[in-house]
């Protein structure tokens, strides 16, 4: 629990801090095009990491893939890009990855 | 003066209205993935009200999962939380009129109030009562969620009812729809390769999203100049 609460405080300067310091020191400056862009990617590339890791799973010393992770975030992926709609693709994707785990995997 | 504020308070809660909603969604997967990893319904909310960072709390709740360390998950967040050093720039001239106030509105500062903030300040100038309105109604909209959803998964068994399937499909609706551009496809392509190999490597590996997070993008900024430059 201790832990946790330290976990929390730390997270939570942290995330103050990049907040503030943006507003504070960074306002009047000139930021390098690069380094923009390259904040710009960090996002996309952090969030397909965390995907991965969910899709395949590590079993025994070994990465197995899980299907219905896979096709539950297939759907919502399709889901999303034909009614832009995030919350009902959401739903969708939960909905459709259930029926896979229980009823085909 | 005052007939002016009024309408701006509208203005903002129409449009954060449709956002709430998703972001109550996104709250409810925090909530639940928390309880999972053994926070307390009481350590759940704390984060969402000192935190107030979806991808963050998500991130730290989905690596404490796979068994990261405070040192790592921090690590990751810090990375993570290095583009609201933009956002932060980019808002500044809109919300400096709050003069003493800033500080605080800084708090606000995430993706949602980014995009809506800066569509507003583009429009019709500077205007800290909206990004406060904005921040604020995103702010409960997220504790309330997140709430509801460390109750809930509390209750339920969370592979019965598929909501350990919540966090990657939230990640995936939250991701797909910015997927346009050579670089940041190849960004993301280059993000499924590097994560793979690394998870390859040694299965649960604690530095697969630090390393991928800083390499990929720069594979996205070489397209870019060489798109560019064509």
């Amino acid at each position: 629990m201790l832990n946790q609460w330290i976990l929390i405080g730390t997270l939570a300067v942290a995330t103050y801090l990049s907040r503030i310091v943006g507003i504070a020191f960074m306002a009047h400056r000139n930021m390098n095009p690069t380094l923009r862009l390259y904040f710009n990617y960090v996002p996309i590339a952090i969030i397909t990491a965390l995907l991965v890791k969910q899709v395949f799973i590590p079993t025994g010393g070994r990465l197995m893939l899980s299907s219905p992770v896979l096709i539950s975030c297939f759907v919502a992926a399709i889901s999303i890009s034909l009614t832009k709609r995030f919350l009902p693709s959401v739903v969708l994707g939960v909905i459709i990855g259930l029926v896979c785990r229980h009823l085909i995997f | 003066m005052l007939h002016q504020k009024k309408s701006t308070v509208k203005t903002a809660c129409v449009e954060a209205f449709p956002l709430a909603i998703a972001i109550a969604a996104y709250g409810m997967s925090y909530g639940v993935l928390a309880m999972q990893v053994n926070f307390s319904l009481l350590t759940t909310v704390a984060m969402s009200v000192f935190v107030f960072s979806g991808s963050a709390q998500l991130v730290t709740v989905a690596m404490l999962a796979g068994g990261a360390g405070l040192t790592s998950v921090l690590l990751t967040v810090i990375l993570l939380n290095l583009r609201n050093l933009l956002y932060g720039a980019a808002l500044a001239e809109g919300i400096e009129p709050a003069k003493k106030w800033t500080r605080l509105l800084a708090f606000g500062v995430t993706d949602e109030p980014f995009v809506l903030a800066s569509a507003r300040f583009k429009k019709v100038g500077p205007d800290p009562t909206y990004f406060a309105v904005v921040a604020a109604i995103f702010y409960i909209a997220w504790i309330f969620a997140s709430f509801f959803g460390a109750l809930i998964g509390n209750q339920l068994d969370p592979q019965k009812w598929g909501l350990d399937l919540a966090f990657p499909v939230t990640f995936a609706a939250l991701l797909v729809p910015g997927l346009k551009g050579k670089p940041v496809i190849g960004t993301a392509l280059t993000a499924v390769i590097l994560a793979l190999c690394l998870e390859g490597f040694k299965p649960g590996n604690e530095l697969t999203i630090i390393l991928t997070g800083l390499l990929a993008p720069l594979v996205g900024l070489f397209i870019h100049r060489r798109t560019s430059h064509a």
